[in-house]
């Protein structure tokens, strides 16, 4: 029997994600252009059992670029900064120097309908709601980012409290094989 | 990214073969692309998307825009050749109950 998953973005300022201790990091100007060549580098020593072909590198560059874009404006004198530790799960914080994600409440709630006509096999609201269309959404903005992110990030996805900064970890199956990487 | 049309058998029944990547660099030309083409003719559209290696978010938000274009116009955008992590992709976008899938 199906069942009707509705998740949420939450903001956690003291959450474990957010303990950087013991992580790598990285900084980069907010060059829109170079979104993915960010995250094949941040990628660069990762174990092949993490990529799953170039998942964790597509997931990883939405982060990118919604901190390079909607966080810093694509300005390029802006920071993005990327904390991550591959070692035994991929996990990342990335922070921006914007004003935060300050659609969060509106978005959980774009979700909230959209899963709700999913499940309800509701297709015309559902296609309706397929995108979220926020005040600063254009072409380049899919609108659906977030709800594939809430899936792929199994081991949580933190936002800090200026929502400017948010914390993932994606944990793989098959314990022995990530036990080698340790 | 590139497209292909492949002749079929009416003009307004479309059929595009991609190839590269389907991404936030090449995903709005594509659309702005296609959504012409559905407004001035086109009524159906099977995108064979065996090419593609890469998906993401803006790629998954033009296959949206496609799908609610030809919604418009009675029917559904069709697929085929979806694998990898394309597949995943909108899988965990939750889109594909929006597209038909043929072989």
């Amino acid at each position: 029997m199906k069942s009707l998953i509705i998740r949420k973005l939450i903001v956690d300022e003291r959450n474990e994600l957010f303990d950087a201790q013991g992580m790598k990091s990285v900084e980069f100007p907010s060059d829109f252009r170079r979104v993915r060549e960010y995250a094949a580098q941040v990628l660069k020593d990762c174990p092949d059992d993490f990529r799953e072909g170039n998942l964790l590198e597509q997931q990883l560059s939405e982060i990118i670029k919604n901190g390079i874009k909607h966080g810093n404006h694509c300005d390029v004198s802006k920071t993005l900064r990327v904390w991550y530790d591959l070692r035994k799960r991929a996990r990342f914080i990335v922070e921006d120097e914007g004003k935060g994600f300050t659609e969060l409440d509106a978005w959980n709630e774009f979700y909230r309908k959209r899963q709700t006509a999913l499940f309800q096999e509701d297709f015309d609201s559902f296609l309706a709601l397929a995108s979220y269309r926020g005040p600063q959404s254009d072409d380049t903005d899919g609108g659906n980012s977030l709800v594939a992110a809430l899936e792929y990030w199994n081991g949580g996805m933190i936002y800090n409290q200026v929502k400017n900064k948010v914390g993932v970890v994606r944990w793989f199956s098959g314990g022995s094989d990530i036990a080698k990487h340790s | 990214m590139d497209w292909m049309p492949i002749p079929t058998a009416a003009e307004d029944e479309a059929e595009l073969r991609l190839t590269g990547d389907f991404d936030l660099y090449h995903a709005p030309l594509f659309s702005a692309f296609v959504m012409g083409k559905i407004e001035t003719g086109w009524k159906t559209l099977l995108l064979d998307l065996s090419g593609v290696g890469y998906l993401d978010s803006t790629g998954v938000g033009s296959i949206i825009r496609i799908a609610q274009a030809l919604r418009k116009k009675g029917s559904k955008l069709r697929i085929r050749g979806l694998s990898g992590s394309p597949r995943r992709v909108l899988e965990m976008s939750n889109i594909l109950p929006l597209v038909e899938e043929t072989h």
